[in-house]
């Protein structure tokens, strides 16, 4: 079983059955995670930022860092496999963009990450039809390529499923 | 149920640990006064042989890629920067409660660390983005060193975490602090600050150990400091770099903006110059706590 662990900024995919795509400790970043039923693809963006037009040269470097970059390159590796390369007939999950506690309006990264990333996906006719996203606890992430199930977990908290 | 630890324990448990070297401790406090030079920490590191030892290794291995190697202390220091040293000179005699598995937290070895990390190069970026009266490099140090309670009360909170997280879930506790506090008695700023008492550090770094998650309460010459290091510290949680189980559970003091101007743009400029810089550090101190002279 092999594994493909995605750090901040990372982007990736899988139709290996047996392989699993993680990322680890989301706080106000956001997984978008790609489920393709047609080609059993799939694939994961941690996205730390909403706005690659604060540092250009990083974004070319990793698109993965920003969402208006991340979802362009993701869709762009899934074609590798065979996927739809605007994502027609993709399943669309998010989790993550947790903020802290009494957090103010300049702190809501967790929130503008996700509100980016919907803005993006809907461009593409995308909808997540499952989130788990807000709140205050970081969350590790895991994805099954065999069966597509999405599991979170969270020091303290029983494991849980998207 | 953690162990409740008593006011002799906590002493007893400050003995245990190492203490600071004589250089690092004089650094600490040369550093904290605002007209030192770096001529002065030059001096200082030179009266170590084994610090500027590990300097020089440090400068020269290969995650600063130079081409000729450098020889010199006095180069290898205007180099690295002030930040780096103090690293290397806390890291050298403290390594290993910067490196501990934090299993009352649900941490592993090394989480600790790259919060710490991660806390000081925030800190310092909010200092230099937003131009606060504070030097950037005590905002590192301070950063640095504003969790080191953790591992001090870590062993007794272990097999608490379901316990404190449903504490602040029913709003029993307002943060993780009280938490620690309602089930082992002390929170991990006050079993901090003790320590920085035995260690003698300067007034400010105690009191941001002391205040960080409750910056109002410092006193008012230290204060920004203390909020600098408050918003470093939720900065690295939000990056995914906590400590295990408290990550995020703490308040973010809105009174902040009294003292900072922080736009949402400065914010995300911070958290993208936290990911690149830590990358960059974080290979070149690897060696912290394991290469202890």
């Amino acid at each position: 079983m092999g594994q493909v662990i995605l750090g901040v900024g990372d982007y990736g995919a899988s139709k290996t059955p047996g392989d699993e795509v993680k990322t680890f400790a989301l706080g106000s970043c956001v997984s978008v995670i790609l489920l393709d039923p047609k080609t059993r693809t799939v694939g994961m963006a941690h996205i730390a930022l909403p706005d690659s037009s604060i540092n250009k040269v990083k974004a070319a470097e990793k698109p993965g860092y920003f969402a208006d970059t991340a979802i362009p390159a993701l869709l762009h590796e899934m074609t590798k496999f065979g996927c739809h390369k605007k994502g027609k007939g993709m399943v669309v999950k998010l989790c993550g963009g947790a903020n802290v506690m009494d957090t103010n309006d300049t702190f809501q990264i967790g929130k503008r990450n996700a509100l980016a990333i919907k803005k993006i996906l809907w461009a593409y006719g995308m909808g997540a039809v499952a989130e788990d996203l807000g709140k205050n606890f970081s969350r590790t992430v895991s994805i099954s390529v065999e069966s597509g199930q999405v599991m979170l977990s969270s020091p303290g908290r029983p494991n849980w499923q998207l | 149920m953690g162990t409740k630890i008593c006011k002799e324990n906590l002493q007893q448990i400050i003995k245990s640990v190492p203490m600071l070297s004589a250089s690092a401790s004089r650094l600490l406090q040369l550093t904290s006064n605002s007209d030192h030079q770096l001529l002065d920490v030059v001096n200082l590191v030179k009266t170590d042989a084994n610090l500027t030892a590990r300097v020089l290794k440090i400068v020269n291995s290969a995650a600063f890629g130079l081409i000729n190697e450098i020889t010199s202390i006095d180069r290898a220091i205007s180099y690295l920067g002030e930040r780096i040293v103090i690293s290397i000179a806390i890291g050298d005699c403290a390594g290993k409660l910067f490196e501990k598995e934090l299993s009352g937290y649900e941490a592993a070895g090394g989480d600790l660390w790259k919060h710490d990390l991660r806390t000081a190069i925030a800190a310092r970026e909010i200092v230099v983005q937003t131009e606060l009266e504070v030097s950037p490099d005590l905002a590192f140090t301070a950063g640095l060193l504003h969790d080191i309670g953790k591992s001090l009360i870590s062993d007794y909170l272990q097999g608490t975490v379901p316990e404190a997280i449903e504490l602040i879930s029913s709003q029993d506790s307002l943060d993780y602090l009280e938490a620690e506090e309602k089930i082992i008695g002390v929170d991990h700023t006050l079993a901090g600050f003790e320590l920085a008492q035995a260690w003698q550090l300067p007034e400010e770094l105690a009191e941001v150990i002391l205040y960080h998650h409750q910056p109002g309460n410092a006193s008012e010459e230290f204060r920004l400091l203390v909020y600098a290091v408050h918003l470093g510290d939720n900065i690295a949680m939000l990056g995914g770099f906590g400590t295990g189980s408290d990550s995020m559970q703490y308040r973010l003091d809105p009174k902040y903006t009294d003292y900072i101007t922080l736009s949402p743009k400065t914010l995300a400029n911070v958290m993208l110059t936290v990911d690149m810089e830590f990358e960059k550090l974080e290979e070149s101190l690897n060696n912290l706590g394991r290469e202890t002279t």
